[in-house]
């Protein structure tokens, strides 16, 4: 354990005194600030727009920026060898692993915190309750973060940081519309090969499949209306999302543990 | 009853499969090579040496000899083909603790997290193994005032010039006082005085009673420091044995200058003389002969300005492993 958190802990520190992670964080925060500008013009529709546009943006930068960070994560180590001098210390290669995971989690968590809370004070401006669906909203942008970490990480694993963004960007895509490409059958028009269309269709569904199916994460409609959310849904969906960061962790382990560091 | 070597290889073997092909399992046991496509590297080639507790031990070789991967398999971090490795007497074993904890390792040109500060990088080396924090902050300490970094503890180790990086690692190295130091190329890009420290310091880890397993280009300072080396060219094996014993079986002769000889005394001492100015140069074959060849010079009146016993340098035996392999 004492391993793990010495990994974590490096990650963090290295990733907090990035000044690139510092940049990015202050440019999602004024972006969010331009919500309340486009709120404003907006005919009695400033909450909901806002509420719609905040979180659109809380996601949308942390999901891109464990992407950048998930997929170079490992790689970094390799080519600049850094990692030589840490797998030969009594540390298994899983346990190095998790505590890079662990260390982006930890970072990600003061990004979604910090953007969370540019978008709090933009509701006391407006003298408007920031509510509890919006607290559980920003909860579910974090474990959609967890799992596409552990995605970015899997895939840096064993590709270049530019394949493992690739990857990771294709599968967060279909991981957010899971829920309607599990549904997909193809209608054939006069003249085409339905045969076609439906490996088409088995392949699209067989993909949503093994994508996590991150429209779990997306409670926005239920924060623009202010509706409480299903009893049980946040537990349920942070256990789904936790299982499949699991999962993707421990492939990365195997496929790690049987790498050569040439 | 005998104790097992610290460090040991048999039949090591390790082939590299190179090419997009080569990741492919089902295509390495095929008898096929195309350069790009499916390569196979023979890197290490049925390697076995033993390293003695308490030695410095030299691994010496050419470029792309396969020290590197020598010591990587032994690290840990490249898995062998073929063979076995054994460190501290048991097989090599990646992330077990008794074994790692009693290790020391410093890669090839090595490369730090930069952000970190000395006694930064030394607690985040420390923390991956049993030390207290306190333990920690008074190693990591007492390692920076012995690598010479006492006066840096401020600066982070991006702005450290190469040999100060050199150093830094050294100390991560020995940051769990451990029985097994293994250097690769310790000395690569140091200036001389760099590289009379880190020779200082090996001697030194010696005194303290470790073992000491480097790799080096640098014959000067193998043939200074070590107690025995061994000779890798193309991955196999060529030479083995204590320095000395492989210097002696180089042995030329032993080369005397007398002053003040002439002309007939010259000739009845019975050897080719070659004239520097007032003194004559004889090339004395025999080791045995020398005692008697000074004693007669001395008594036709010449007079004695040196006795130089002549071998072949490790260069000399390194240069002709590699042209011969």
């Amino acid at each position: 354990m004492r391993q793990i958190l010495g990994i974590a802990l490096n990650t963090f520190r290295e990733a907090i005194r990035n000044r690139i992670f510092a940049s990015i964080v202050a440019f999602a925060v004024g972006l969010l600030g331009l919500t309340l500008a486009i709120s404003a013009a907006s005919l009695h529709e400033e909450v909901r727009l806002m509420k719609d546009v905040g979180l659109f943006l809380v996601s949308t930068f942390a999901a891109f920026l464990c992407v950048f960070v998930g997929a170079n994560l490992v790689y970094k180590d390799i080519e600049r060898k850094t990692i030589y001098t840490i797998l030969p210390k009594p540390i298994y290669r899983w346990q190095f692993l998790l505590g890079k995971y662990l260390g982006v989690a930890a970072m990600m968590a003061v990004q979604v915190a910090i953007m969370g809370s540019a978008l709090a004070s933009q509701f006391w401006l407006l003298e408007e309750r920031f509510s509890f669906v919006m607290v559980q909203a920003i909860w579910l942008i974090y474990v959609e973060v967890l799992v596409v970490s552990a995605v970015a990480l899997l895939f840096s694993s064993f590709s270049t940081p530019f394949l493992s963004g690739l990857l990771t960007l294709g599968l967060f895509a279909v991981g957010r519309f899971a829920d309607r490409l599990a549904e997909v059958r193809l209608k054939a028009d006069a003249g085409q090969d339905q045969g076609v269309l439906d490996v088409a269709s088995a392949l699209t569904r067989g993909l949503s499949w093994v994508a996590p199916d991150l429209s779990l994460y997306n409670v926005t409609p239920y924060v623009v209306y202010d509706t409480p959310l299903p009893a049980g849904f946040v537990a349920q969906a942070t256990t789904s999302g936790v299982l499949y960061a699991a999962l993707a962790l421990g492939l990365a382990s195997l496929l790690f543990s049987r790498r050569d560091f040439i | 009853m005998e104790s097992s070597p610290i460090l040991s290889v048999s039949d090591l073997a390790k082939t590299f499969s190179l090419g997009f092909l080569g990741a492919v399992p089902g295509f390495r046991r095929l008898p096929i090579s195309v350069k790009g496509i499916a390569q196979r590297v023979e890197a290490v080639r049925g390697l076995s040496f033993a390293v003695e507790a308490g030695e410095i031990f030299g691994f010496l070789g050419p470029n792309g000899a396969g020290k590197t991967t020598t010591i990587k398999m032994l690290m840990g971090l490249i898995r062998p083909s073929a063979g076995l490795a054994t460190l501290l007497g048991h097989p090599v074993e990646p992330g077990n603790r008794r074994q790692r904890e009693r290790i020391g390792y410093l890669p090839e040109q090595p490369y730090f997290y930069e952000h970190l500060k000395p006694m930064e990088f030394l607690d985040f080396y420390g923390g991956l193994f049993p030390m207290t924090a306190r333990e920690r902050r008074e190693r990591a300490r007492a390692l920076l005032d012995r690598v010479g970094l006492g006066h840096a503890l401020d600066r982070p180790i991006r702005k450290f010039s190469k040999g100060m990086v050199q150093r830094i690692g050294i100390a991560q190295a020995l940051i769990n006082a451990p029985e097994l130091v293994v250097l690769d190329e310790p000395m690569s890009g140091l200036d001389p005085l760099g590289r009379k420290e880190i020779r200082d310091l090996i001697l030194e880890l010696k005194q303290d009673g470790r073992t000491v397993f480097f790799s080096s280009h640098i014959l000067q300072d193998v043939e200074q420091l070590c107690d025995r080396v061994a000779i890798v060219v193309k991955g196999r094996l060529r030479r083995i044995g204590p320095i000395n014993e492989l210097i002696e079986v180089g042995f030329q002769g032993v080369e005397i200058l007398v002053g003040g000889l002439q002309g007939p005394a010259i000739e009845a001492l019975g050897l080719p003389a070659t004239p520097f100015g007032e003194t004559h140069r004889f090339l004395v074959a025999e080791r045995a002969a020398v005692d008697g060849f000074v004693r007669a010079a001395l008594d036709a009146g010449g007079r004695l300005i040196s006795v130089t016993p002549h071998r072949r340098s490790l260069e000399d035996i390194f240069v002709e492993e590699v042209r011969d392999a």
